[in-house]
């Protein structure tokens, strides 16, 4: 049967470039050429290139040697009546249906990444680490920001150790809060107050007098030991390589711009979780110690007022959500 | 007359050059598929599959690529390229980490960086050429590492020192760099294009630049008033050469591309050969606005075909023009090439095509 079928196309030895026009056979579980060149290869020791739609299906000897055929047709059919299959990837790669079905996996894996799998992973892993390898994160940060951002505090010594003070009398909702350390600095870029993964939380003088509410500076403070207790900075590393790294996977091809869009918008709802949290680990630490959330509202409220007057937020809080919607979701929990 | 003295004498007269055209016959609905499947694989194995990936999608561009009746062909090894691809995410991810601890750290790895880059960059110029074969013969890239650090080290940085006015002679050498280190077989290829001819080249563009920057700024701030007389504020105005200004860089740059590319191909020979690149800054702006939009519109399912398009477009701009016949180049026998280069380059994006 297989003998019936003679494939004309070109042979190239591996030693010149040079075409020998050849006819291709099978006879006796042997790939065989004659015409300008001879030779007679058990089928086991050749390779036959994967099977694509208009690309020529090489044949590849052991040195290199290989033969082109000159039209794909009468070649499909040598490769079929030697029983040759196609291997399972290309298989799936030629079928739609098969396809259609990688897609839809594809999209059900990476979503259920997203949304599951790599915020759980990333919190099991930062869990996991020891305090001191979050605490060398970010070393040198706060030198850099009080060349650039700050000066010295204004506020008066006693002022700073009352609210302090203040502070470390509140017990933390659930235990193993990390040490921290309170820093006051004055601020170039208005009312702010963050945690850094250093352990150290900088509270601004101006957000300070801003809220004049002492209560309603602990709840800021307790916001930002909620980003330090839940391992925000270690998390957030994580899932933002990982996205980073599966956005380039697929969207490498793209160009740089349109490839770092997506993995920046899908980083945000990551930074709006870890903001929900830490207003969650702050409202609790609130009602352990028997403060009104009325206090908590007091800091959106007025960070909202900010928003309103400066028409965009300071540049802290735009990795923030809106504070109405802060405020929003903390009224809902109320009721 | 000559035309009997050439029957008479056929050894005498050139040889009698044929155009030969490159084709490519890949398909953006076959790429689809092909990229699906390998994204797949590749996340649910982690980044294990990415290497077979990459053998897969390089086979599948290379084969497809014709010229003078033949097709080109890939033979990377999966394993060689996830050994590479591994070193390669060690060496990122230390400096990605480095820099995360502390800028002390930071600095010293990036200059840890930038001393192995060159090497890295020689090393996958090695892989890439020694798995390329074209009618049953290697490609191969025999530049010196030395050259390697001259063109990818010391020549940007001294560009970096002298704000810039170097950086057109830079790119002139790193391209002779790689086109006459090459070959093909034992075939070498030539680079002629002269440092001048870059300076012209990059001098256009800056001409265009600022010279566009200013005409729309003028248009701007005329259309501004006289929008302002009309009622309709200068606001208005002011943000027409603002829309114009992005489209205008848009194609310059193009055009500069299509300069480029075609400056430095028209200057390339293989052997006797000589490559002839017709590319125009209309056809690359055809090609990006209905990608960029493609890939928008469809969330980036468009990607693979805009791939296929782009590489189609590339290479039907360029035809060889063969003396004589392909048929005198002699393969080369040589060793393997590690891919250790080669996982760092792919990781960072850098495009070494020639
Ligand atoms: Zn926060």
């Amino acid at each position: 049967m297989t003998d019936a079928i003679a494939v004309p196309g070109r042979f190239y030895d591996g030693q010149s470039a040079r075409a020998h026009r050849v006819v291709l056979s099978v006879r006796d579980g042997h790939a065989c050429l004659e015409g300008e060149a001879q030779r007679c290869v058990p089928l086991a020791q050749v390779r036959v290139s994967e099977r694509t739609a208009r690309a020529p299906r090489k044949l590849t000897f052991a040195d290199e040697a290989c033969f082109e055929p000159d039209e794909r047709a009468a070649m499909e059919s040598l490769l079929h009546a030697t029983g040759h299959r196609d291997g399972s990837v290309v298989r799936l790669q030629q079928s739609w249906r098969a396809v259609s079905i990688a897609l839809a996996a594809l999209v059900l894996v990476l979503a259920t990444g997203y949304l599951y799998v790599l915020p759980a992973g990333a919190a099991w892993i930062a869990r996991a680490l020891p305090l001191s390898v979050e605490r060398q994160l970010g070393q040198g940060v706060l030198d850099v920001l009080d060349r650039h951002a700050f000066r010295p505090t204004r506020l008066p010594a006693a002022r700073r150790t009352a609210l302090a003070q203040a502070f470390a009398r509140l017990a933390p909702p659930r235990d193993g809060a990390p040490p921290y350390r309170l820093l006051f600095r004055q601020s170039r870029i208005g009312p702010n107050a963050f945690a850094l993964p250093s352990g150290d939380i900088v509270l601004t003088d101006e957000l300070v007098t801003l809220l004049e509410d002492d209560q309603a500076i602990l709840a800021t403070l307790a916001h930002e030991l909620g980003h330090l207790h839940e391992r925000h900075m270690t998390r957030r590393l994580i899932q933002g390589s990982v996205v980073t790294a599966v956005g380039t996977l697929v969207f490498g091809d793209a160009t740089s711009l349109l490839a770092g869009l997506p993995a920046l918008a899908l980083d945000l709802r990551y930074s709006r979780d870890a903001e929900q949290e830490a207003d969650d680990y702050a409202a609790a630490m609130l009602r352990q110690n028997g403060i009104g959330l009325a206090h908590l509202e007091r800091l959106f409220a007025a960070l909202q007022e900010l928003e309103e007057k400066d028409g965009a937020p300071p540049p802290y809080l735009s990795s923030h959500p809106p504070s109405a919607e802060r405020l929003a979701r903390l009224r809902r929990q109320l009721d | 007359m000559s035309a009997v003295l050439e029957k008479i004498t056929p050894s005498a007269a050139p040889p009698a050059v044929t155009e030969e055209r490159f084709v490519f016959t890949a398909s953006g609905s076959e790429y689809f598929r092909i990229w699906i499947v390998n994204l797949l694989l590749t996340i649910v194995t982690l980044g294990v599959y990415s290497a077979w990936a990459k053998v897969r999608t390089h086979q599948y561009f290379y084969s497809n690529i014709r010229l003078a009746g033949s097709s080109f062909e890939y033979h990377g090894n999966p394993l060689a390229i996830l050994k590479g691809l591994l070193i390669g995410v060690a060496l990122l991810g230390g400096y990605q980490l480095a820099l995360h601890l502390s800028p002390v750290a930071g600095f010293a790895m990036m200059g840890v960086m930038a001393a192995l880059l060159p090497w890295l960059l020689w090393k996958s110029l090695q892989f890439a050429l020694h798995n390329s074969s074209f009618r049953g013969i290697r490609f191969g890239f025999r530049g010196s590492l030395g050259g390697a650090y001259l063109n990818y080290l010391v020549l940007p940085i001294a560009s970096v020192f002298t704000l810039g006015l170097l950086y057109p002679f830079v790119h002139q050498r790193i391209k002779r760099f790689q086109h006459t280190e090459s070959r093909y077989g034992d075939t070498f290829f030539s680079f002629d294009a002269k440092v001048g001819a870059f300076y012209k080249a990059y001098g256009h563009l800056i001409v265009l630049q600022i010279g566009g920057g200013i005409a729309l700024g003028i248009a701007g701030a005329i259309l501004g008033a006289l929008l302002g007389w009309a009622g309709l504020g200068a606001k208005a105005g002011m943000i027409v050469p603002f829309i114009l200004i992005y489209p205008y860089m848009l194609c310059v740059t193009w055009a500069f591309m299509a300069v480029i590319q075609n400056l430095i191909w028209n200057h390339t020979q293989l052997g006797p050969h000589r490559f002839v690149s017709t590319m125009t800054w209309q056809g690359l702006m055809k090609l990006y606005v209905t990608n960029t939009l493609g890939m928008i519109f469809t969330l980036g399912l468009y990607i693979p075909f805009a791939h296929v398009r782009m590489v189609k477009y590339r290479l039907e701009c360029t035809t060889l023009l063969v003396a004589g016949s392909l048929d005198d180049v002699s393969a080369v026998k040589g060793g393997e090439v590690g891919a250790l280069g080669d996982g760092v380059v792919d990781l960072a994006g850098i495009d070494l095509s020639l």
